[in-house]
């Protein structure tokens, strides 16, 4: 026998020895320090219960940083009067041509022309006045981004009377503030001491525009408009 | 199964872990390293457990496996004084019973020439015949088959019978 050991009943000597031997038991520090190590620590307990709230806390208020940054930064809907940027763009224009504006009536066979070429809208006829006003002179414009053309009349009793002609396909006018005159229902509107007749002719917007805002001076500006949209019949040459 | 749950289950074997980590790596701060290790990783893959499967089964392959990635690559060597004790920072039997001097004496080289063996030989011996896992558990955990455990088995007893023969003979000069 070695060792206590008995060499010829081998298996079951060396198991009981084996099972005899000393245990390595874990020291009371390592097992304490061990359960430490492995136990979650207390903000974990408590963020478990957060772990969707903060993230969802941290998207809600990026989205209202955005709103609040880029909303004021969208475009304007769409106004509720979208001719009226037009109009005022016209009443500048008639006002130009009341200041600036030149009567050149002897020469309308040239400028006319002149007119046409350069606006880009042709006039298969044209209204040249009668005893109560007159064509006085033909220029090109550039109005809102487009060439147009525009004709200057004088009335009988001082007043210029403009005739806008502008292409704008795209342009509908509003149903709102339509006015029966003779057989045609144009878009009527009165503003800051200026009155004007809107239609369209083919894919062009007419104007006719005058300080005829009295309801006896605005009865001449109506006049004035039957006797335009009968006689002239413009089109875009291009 | 819940973690808390989980770990209170894992930490009921930790002597037992902590017992083959010291036969490991024969030093007992290493030792208390690899069992951490063990039980860090045992968390943290927790839910690949199959709840009713044998734990300690599972806690000990994680340990070897662990041994076998980080400790054995860095395990120099142990040196072997004359008396066949290896060296180390820590003793390795500091809690060694108060026996008669005969039965200290068998446990002494018993243990000395368990330090002697392959950790391929030490490691099902321990786990079959002084932890009382069966077969196929050691199996899984060896990641061979059984009849390899079994055949490992049996050359570490034959080693063992052979180092401690050795020593006997030593022993009466």
């Amino acid at each position: 026998m070695a060792n206590g050991i008995d060499e010829h009943d081998g298996d079951a000597d060396l198991v009981r020895a084996l099972r005899a031997l000393p245990r390595h038991r874990a020291p009371g520090t390592f097992r304490v320090a061990l359960a430490e190590t492995l136990a979650p620590p207390p903000a974990a307990r408590r963020r478990r219960f957060a772990m969707w709230f903060t993230p969802a806390l941290s998207a809600l208020a990026t989205a209202m940083i955005m709103v609040m940054l880029f909303v004021p930064r969208l475009p304007p809907g769409v106004p509720s009067d979208p001719i009226r940027p037009l109009a005022r763009a016209v009443i500048n224009q008639h006002a130009r041509a009341i200041w600036w504006g030149e009567s050149r009536p002897d020469i309308l066979n040239v400028v006319l022309p002149h007119a046409m070429h350069e606006s880009g809208v042709a006039l298969n006829w044209v209204f040249a006045g009668d005893d109560h006003i007159q064509l006085v002179n033909a220029q090109p414009i550039y109005l809102e981004g487009r060439r147009g053309m525009e004709l200057a009349y004088h009335d009988a009793h001082g007043h210029t009377v403009t005739y806008l002609i502008l292409p704008l396909p795209s342009l509908t006018l509003p149903e709102r503030g339509r006015l029966q005159i003779d057989r045609w229902r144009p878009h009527v509107r009165k503003d800051g001491g200026f009155a004007m007749i809107m239609w369209k002719q083919r894919d062009l917007l007419c104007v006719l525009i005058s300080d005829l805002v009295s309801d006896d001076d605005f009865g001449r500006l109506k006049d004035y408009f039957v006797k335009v949209r009968s006689s002239t019949d413009p089109y875009a040459t291009y | 199964m819940a973690d808390e749950a989980f770990r209170e289950q894992a930490l009921q074997h930790l002597d037992a872990l902590h017992n083959l980590a010291v036969y490991l790596t024969r030093n007992g701060s290493e030792a208390q390293d690899l069992v951490q290790e063990t039980y860090v990783r045992a968390m943290r893959f927790s839910h690949r457990f199959e709840p009713g499967t044998h734990l300690r089964a599972w806690l000990f392959q994680i340990l070897r496996n662990t041994f076998l990635t980080f400790y054995r690559l860095r395990e120099r060597e142990a040196a072997i004084s004359e008396n066949g004790v290896p060296e180390g920072d820590a003793p390795m039997f500091h809690d060694a019973p108060s026996e008669n001097s005969e039965r200290s004496g068998v446990h002494l080289d018993l243990a000395r020439a368990l330090v002697l063996l392959p950790e391929e030989f030490k490691t099902p011996l321990l786990l079959a015949e002084v932890e009382g896992l069966a077969l196929e558990d050691v199996a899984r955990i060896m990641d061979c088959p059984v009849g390899t455990v079994k055949s490992r088995i049996f050359r570490a007893k034959e080693r063992l019978r052979t180092h401690l023969k050795d020593y006997g003979e030593r022993s009466r000069g």
